[in-house]
């Protein structure tokens, strides 16, 4: 089944925060209209947990191959953990994509976040033997 | 002078913070769509009829702003919803209307990897809005 006839993204709970429901919305309309995204989305297993540090919120996306399902808060056995506040959420949305499908770091966008990781604003857990997963999730999530 | 919050004063004073900003000018490049501002009665506060707030916004430039029912502003391309207070709130620099928009205290309808891709153009628009001297029904 395509992506355009099937429910991609499901909420573990009975009343998703509005930050799931944002993500959740974000990913699904990313992947709908970007055939390169829905690649990545289709290939994607792993569950990240995205907790925004100056709202107390955060959410566990759980990509399932195909189909994602949105958790409020961090659940366990997360393969990456990302931990920043809501301007950096939205910047690293915001990151362009470049050549091999990697975020593009040099940009006024990317240089923000690559200063934000150095300043210890943006923590990664689980980075080192995931970089690639998350190169995946920052292609899906992001707008540019 | 202050102006009354959100009367039609109030609508071209922000039409004119946003067409004065050089950040608005360069982060709306490329929008097109109408932005719709509704604000939820509050007849405790002396706010006591929703009001809308019409956006008429393109290319990095404020073509008009206008003030009327909430019912207008309702049919724009994307629309942003809170009670009175949650606005006073954004216009005081009380509320960041990223978080806001994340916590589900501003309510936001529209296609959202539009909206993700011009945050900065928010966030300036939500800067003007804070340059406006006003004078709030809840405060006389």
């Amino acid at each position: 089944m395509d992506v355009d006839s099937r429910a991609l993204v499901g909420y573990d709970d009975d009343e998703p925060s509005a930050f799931a429901s944002m993500l959740g919305g974000l990913i699904e309309a990313n992947v709908r209209s970007h055939p390169e995204k829905e690649r990545d989305f289709e290939s994607l297993k792993a569950r990240v947990g995205i907790w925004v540090t100056d709202i107390d919120e955060g959410v566990t996306l759980d990509f399932k191959g195909g189909k994602l399902v949105v958790h409020n808060g961090l659940k366990p056995r997360r393969t990456l953990t990302i931990r920043t506040d809501a301007d950096t959420v939205m910047s690293l949305s915001n990151l362009k994509i470049g050549l091999f499908g990697l975020p593009v770091y040099y940009d006024e966008v990317g240089r923000g976040v690559a200063f934000k990781l150095l300043q210890g604003k943006l923590r990664i857990e689980g980075l080192l033997p995931n970089v690639m997963t998350l190169n995946t999730v920052t292609r899906i999530f992001s707008v540019q | 002078m202050a102006v009354k919050a959100f009367s039609n004063e109030w609508a071209k004073a922000f039409k004119d913070e946003l067409n004065k900003s050089a950040t608005y000018k360069t982060a709306g490049k490329g929008w097109k769509w109408t932005v719709g501002l509704v604000v939820e009665a509050e007849p405790d506060k002396h706010f006591p009829e929703a009001k809308g707030i019409v956006l008429d916004l393109f290319d990095g430039e404020a073509r008009d702003v206008t003030v009327g029912p909430a019912s207008e502003a309702q049919k724009s391309d994307f629309v942003i919803t809170a009670p009175y207070s949650r606005w006073k709130e954004v216009a005081t620099k009380q509320l960041d209307a990223t978080k806001g928009m994340l916590q589900g205290k501003l309510k936001l309808k529209g296609d959202l990897p539009t909206i993700v891709r011009y945050t900065k153009a928010s966030q300036e628009m939500t800067e003007c809005t804070t340059r406006i001297p006003v004078e709030w029904p809840d405060e006389k």
